[in-house]
């Protein structure tokens, strides 16, 4: 049934409605018929073939009323999730901007503060005469964390 | 004429559950590559006596520390964002 949605909408209403058409003139020929003698013997058949149609026409109506609701439905989804992928990129792109932005000044910040070591870098090594092993070996059991 | 008539209806109920819908695909966006890279490893002091090459580093690592609490910020501004107009679409 899937294979439906590939029909233009204009010639699946022509199919259905000329279906339901047919079916509900057949039926009502088969009235008149029986009025006239020499098409008496085809009412009976008109009658049938007229319902049978009728019946399928409806049917067929039924699905291709929801066959449309689901078209416009799938176009309009489509649409917004164009407007959405519009603004994903878009954000993405402010995103990364942001973030490169804000790097940026880390580093910098970082730059400037090594220099402010190097400034005093004699003051400190001079009046702190040594730094114990034992410090430094604290301060790496630190920075390497919990490992794995 | 009665029984016609509820064949009828019947018809149309089961003929609306005719077609399935045709799903619209849909992605969640990429995150940018560099937020991809994970936060590298703390710096390690080289065994020195000097106090102010054990300042180096440990300036260096609260560096490191910043740079990957932007990371961290801008992934969960960025995955916010991106679900607010993910569920935007309904």
């Amino acid at each position: 049934m899937w294979m439906l949605s590939f029909v233009p909408d204009a010639l699946l209403y022509t199919v259905v409605i000329g279906i339901l058409f047919t079916g509900i003139a057949l039926y009502i020929i088969s009235f008149v018929t029986r009025f006239i003698p020499p098409l008496i013997p085809y009412s009976g058949i008109a009658r049938i073939l007229g319902t049978i149609l009728t019946v399928v026409g409806i049917y067929f109506f039924g699905s291709y009323s929801t066959e449309i609701e689901w078209r416009a439905r799938v176009a309009e989804l489509e649409e917004q999730v164009k407007v959405s992928e519009a603004k994903s990129k878009e954000i993405n792109i402010q995103i990364q901007k942001v973030y490169v932005d804000r790097v940026k000044v880390v580093k910098q910040t970082q730059i400037v503060i090594q220099e402010k070591i190097k400034e005093v870098e004699i003051k400190i090594d001079s009046e702190c005469s040594k730094v114990a092993p034992e410090a430094v070996d604290i301060l790496n059991e630190a920075a390497a964390g919990v490992k794995k | 004429m009665k029984k016609l008539l509820l064949v009828v209806i019947l018809l149309m109920m089961t003929g609306c559950a005719m077609f399935s819908p045709t799903p619209v695909k849909r992605n969640f966006p990429a995150v940018p590559s560099e937020l991809m890279e994970s936060c590298p490893d703390l710096k390690k002091t080289e065994p020195t006596e000097k106090l102010s090459e054990v300042l180096k580093v440990v300036v260096d690592n609260y560096g490191q520390y910043h740079e990957c609490k932007i990371k961290v910020d801008t992934w969960v501004e960025w995955y916010n964002m991106q679900k607010n107009i993910f569920e935007s679409v309904k």
